[in-house]
């Protein structure tokens, strides 16, 4: 009877008052959240830097040209030679997101406590992520093989270049004619080095946790702990490369 | 919702909150949405000569990317609004970044 008074008593007491979470999430989900969200700034900052410099450069032709991105990354492997803007991140994008997919549908099936959905999903997830981080490892040689680096930029458009590239279509022999470069904004390749590889960088430390927490679902840990909160969390993390890669492609590729 | 209903009772470190599954259907929904609107930006990118305005379609899909991100997969819209507003309301510093330094790049044309 005592009991239940102070049950009662408790219940009315406010949502801050103490003795409960207020958020109700726990310690470490909160955290993870917390994470992100500092994270978010770093890639931000990043992502703010490039505009600027991009902004600093595109009302200036005379001096410096911004790189065209659609004349940089337009290789798709297997097809050489041809002009395939925005196909390949297009295909990345989807490997991201459909990951995204397998790791929520896992998230999904902790709900479920069903310990093989579980390990099922989660494993098409780090495969997602290695094929990712494949894909960008091609793109990365590809780049760096036309003459990318971290101090200098031999992308710069000329006007001729520009007015013969946007004659091209889709599907195009494209060739790299030397009257078409020229010297350009120098943080160009150096930005996008920075951007993408931090966050590959994030790519992978995902990928590494996914496979340490598939390991351990698979040899039933969550399952003796009484619940796969742990597949949350990493799931948050992996969600939210996802979520950084939508801007990545937006201010890289897209624009 | 689940609360420890004694005090004393509540372990904060090791306080998990019951949670139930939703299901899968609205999960593919959403896969299908973040899939066409990828298309959708595949497709503009061709169609549209690069003007600003093609690129604010960019930004606005993108954005809209970013709430079915966080809200479905991420499940923001099953938190508390108290939680929700702590990770999202400092997000305002990001704008205030990116008008500031977008104008001082703005600003950088003159230097060079």
């Amino acid at each position: 009877m005592a009991d239940h008074q102070s049950e009662a008593i408790f219940e009315k007491q406010p949502v801050w008052a103490g003795g409960r979470s207020p958020f109700n999430v726990s310690y470490g989900k909160l955290m993870m959240w917390l994470l992100l969200l500092s994270d978010a700034f770093t890639f931000s900052s990043l992502l703010v830097q490039y505009g600027a410099q991009r902004f600093s450069n595109v009302e200036n032709p005379v001096v410096t040209r911004w790189p065209e991105p659609a004349a940089i990354f337009n290789h798709f492997p297997g097809l050489h030679g041809l002009h395939l803007p925005l196909l390949f991140v297009s295909l990345m994008t989807f490997i991201l997101i459909f990951s995204s997919v397998t790791m929520v549908l896992a998230v999904e099936a902790g709900h479920r406590k069903h310990k093989k959905d579980v390990v099922k999903f989660m494993i098409y997830t780090v495969i997602g992520g290695i094929a990712f981080l494949s894909c960008q490892a091609w793109e990365w040689s590809v780049f760096i093989s036309e003459g990318a680096t971290l101090h200098g930029n031999t992308f710069g458009i000329t006007a001729v270049g520009q007015e013969e590239f946007h004659k091209l279509k889709f599907g195009d022999h494209f060739e790299w004619k030397d009257e078409w470069r020229t010297h350009g904004p120098v943080p160009f390749a150096a930005l996008f080095f920075i951007v993408t590889g931090f966050h590959g960088f994030h790519v992978f430390t995902g990928v590494v946790a996914n496979i340490v927490i598939t390991i351990m679902a698979a040899r039933g840990v969550f399952e003796r702990r009484g619940h796969y909160e742990m597949i949350e969390k990493t799931g948050l993390y992996w969600h939210f490369v996802d979520l950084v890669w939508v801007f990545v492609f937006t201010f890289f590729y897209l624009i | 919702m689940e609360f420890y209903n004694k005090p004393g009772d509540y372990d904060a470190i090791n306080y998990v909150p019951h949670t139930e599954s939703h299901g899968t259907k609205e999960l593919w929904r959403v896969f299908l949405i973040l899939l066409g609107i990828t298309i959708f930006d595949f497709a503009i990118y061709f169609a549209l000569d690069p003007t600003g305005w093609r690129n604010a379609i960019f930004i606005f899909f993108g954005l809209v990317k970013a709430y079915f991100i966080v809200g479905a997969f991420m499940h923001m819209k099953n938190e508390r609004i108290t939680l929700a507003l702590v990770i999202l309301v400092p997000i305002v510093f990001i704008i205030g970044l990116i008008l500031g330094l977008l104008y001082e790049g703005h600003a950088l044309t003159m230097t060079k």
